[in-house]
């Protein structure tokens, strides 16, 4: 018996981890996917009543507002992320005094609640507080900056306080990437009298692709189930106009008792994400058979 | 990147690197100096940096107005809760995937992580609705067993990432020595896995604190950890800056200290274990 115990023990302490993600993953979107083809409103209903939630939704302005918010969002937030991180990467690589401090604070904003720091965010941002007043007190008296009330603009403000939160991550894991590269390769390129932009553009940078790769999907998600964010700086507002994916399946949850529309909207990003991220699964599992 | 770099560059980098770190840490001083203003001092414009009368009072205000102290022991009961009962779980999850791995653990591992990609909005209102029904809503308990499981996949990966770097060796040769199942666990595995557990810890401590998704629906009064309370602390009383740059500085200044003196595990965890 004990042998037995034994024998089986890697398994058996595992099983109490897959189970529960089992449950908390596939039994709740399993029940999530079912509401959204009923004609849930306030409370939840059970009888299937076919695609009716789904025409809604993408009959729904609101929506509408939501997803180019995300698209918008989403190619900002990753590529300036991104582009600044490797920058920041690169200044980091050149062997400065105190990289550890520096490398932390980079970090600190993505170690914080975006609930908590959204409070300086809301100053900055403020038309007749933080920047605006800061410009005009320079004497620059036509200086205006009010994106975070203008709802054309709002959306704006979001992608400025995500890429300030994400940059520092990013540049964490292009820094490690830089560290990776073979210095011999480098050493022989710069004997050779290679100008040092053209080391990082011909060699250094594509040798990078997989840290790209994996930067572009870790931002890619957070993007997609962006929430503290917009909740922290706008609420969704001015009206709905930084409304992101979640922010709306939330507004329609528990604002709204409209739980059909929520669930819905809750499938259709799960399947955003996955587009995304089953890709990328998938080659990952393949290169390392 | 290992070269020789020119003293002019090096200088000219290292001005840089401070003035984007100052840049980056703006938002995060001007919370900790806004805290200390007078309500009047911080809407002020143009705004005092460092010339103001400095004061406590917000502090004290906000600990009579709404009990700030039970938000903070909420943040500190969920966040160390969720963290050591993650911890039992997943201890010896990540010691059997690294120690005796099969031929799908790698698989496992993957499919795991991918559960955390998933917008958590997708499981929120089952959740939501099942808390309700049996009285969960706004508990303390409902929530470190709600923080526990979404951040399970992470300290798994973690833990596993530490694991995996203690030489297979010296099992084999506790065994070769008659060692049991208990004692290998007991007196080798445990003393080499302590460091990777406590950087484990910190990161989900952190991840949990921070956590503000779920804290946010599915709490209300009683329950709700400093990231709830400021989220709903603008909305009904208009917008106190320095009061809630008060409370703000009281939820990141744990960080902010805990990150400091553990910056190497700070950046491991946070980059998920991509940087060594």
């Amino acid at each position: 018996m004990f042998d037995w115990l034994e024998r089986q023990a890697p398994k058996l302490v595992l099983a109490p981890s897959f189970a529960a993600m089992l449950l908390f993953v596939y039994g709740f979107i399993g029940w999530t996917a079912w509401v959204s083809l009923t004609k849930s409103r306030l409370l939840p209903k059970y009888e299937i009543d076919g695609f009716g939630q789904y025409e809604r939704l993408f009959n729904a302005p609101r929506w509408d507002v939501a997803i180019e918010n995300l698209a918008i969002f989403g190619i900002l937030f990753i590529g300036v992320s991104m582009a600044l991180g490797l920058l920041l990467a690169i200044l980091l690589d050149q062997r400065i005094r105190a990289e550890g401090a520096l490398r932390t604070i980079y970090l600190y904003p993505m170690a914080l609640s975006m609930i908590v720091t959204g409070t300086a965010w809301k100053w900055i941002l403020n038309p007749g507080l933080g920047i605006e007043a800061m410009v005009k007190g320079w004497g620059f008296d036509t200086f205006t900056f009010g994106w975070l009330v203008d709802p054309d603009m709002a959306i704006y403000t979001v992608v400025i306080a995500g890429v300030w939160q994400a940059s520092g991550f990013v540049m964490a894991l292009f820094l490690a990437g830089l560290r990776s590269v073979d210095s011999e390769i480098i050493k022989a390129a710069q004997v050779d009298g290679i100008p040092t932009t053209r080391i990082y553009t011909a060699i250094i940078i594509p040798s990078m692709a997989p840290i790209f790769l994996s930067a572009f999907i870790v931002l890619a998600h957070l993007a997609i189930k962006s929430f503290d964010l917009v909740i922290a700086l706008t609420g969704g507002g001015p009206g709905y106009a930084t409304d992101l994916p979640a922010t709306y399946m939330y507004a329609m949850a528990f604002s709204r008792g409209d739980l059909g529309q929520a669930a819905s909207s809750a499938m259709i990003m799960m399947m955003i994400v996955f587009a995304v991220v089953v890709p990328y699964l998938y080659s990952e599992l393949r290169t390392r058979k | 990147m290992a070269r020789a770099v020119t003293t002019n560059r090096k200088v000219v980098s290292t001005v840089f690197g401070w003035a984007i770190a100052i840049l980056i840490f703006f938002p995060i001083l001007w919370t900790i100096l806004t805290s200390f203003k007078t309500e009047a001092e911080a809407i002020a414009s143009p705004p005092s940096f460092l010339v103001f009368d400095w004061t406590l009072e917000n502090y004290s205000t906000v600990q009579e107005r709404s009990d700030y102290f039970l938000h903070f022991m909420n943040s500190v009961i969920l966040s160390l809760g969720s963290t050591v009962l993650g911890l039992l779980i997943a201890i010896p999850a990540a010691w059997s995937m690294a120690f005796v791995p099969a031929k799908r653990t790698k698989d496992v591992l993957m499919w795991m992580l991918s559960t955390k990609m998933l917008p958590p909005v997708g499981v929120l209102v089952p959740i939501y609705l099942i808390f309700r029904d049996i009285g969960l809503l706004d508990t303390r308990l409902g929530l470190v067993i709600v923080l526990t499981l979404i951040n399970l996949p992470i300290i798994i990966w973690m833990l596993f990432t530490y694991f995996r770097e203690i030489p297979g060796d010296i099992l084999e040769a506790a065994r070769m020595d008659g060692a049991s199942l208990r004692d290998e666990i007991i007196h080798v595995l445990t003393p080499m896995a302590v460091p990777g557990i406590a950087s484990t810890l910190l990161l989900n401590v952190i991840l949990a604190w921070n956590e503000a998704f779920w804290t946010l629906n599915l709490t209300a009064a009683n329950a709700a950890p400093l990231t709830a309370f400021i989220a709903s602390y603008s909305s009904p009383e208009g917008l106190f800056y320095a009061k809630l740059s008060a409370a703000s500085t009281m939820a990141i200044a744990p960080i902010l200290i805990l990150g400091w003196f553990s910056q190497k595990q700070l950046v491991r965890g946070l980059t998920f274990g991509a940087v060594k």
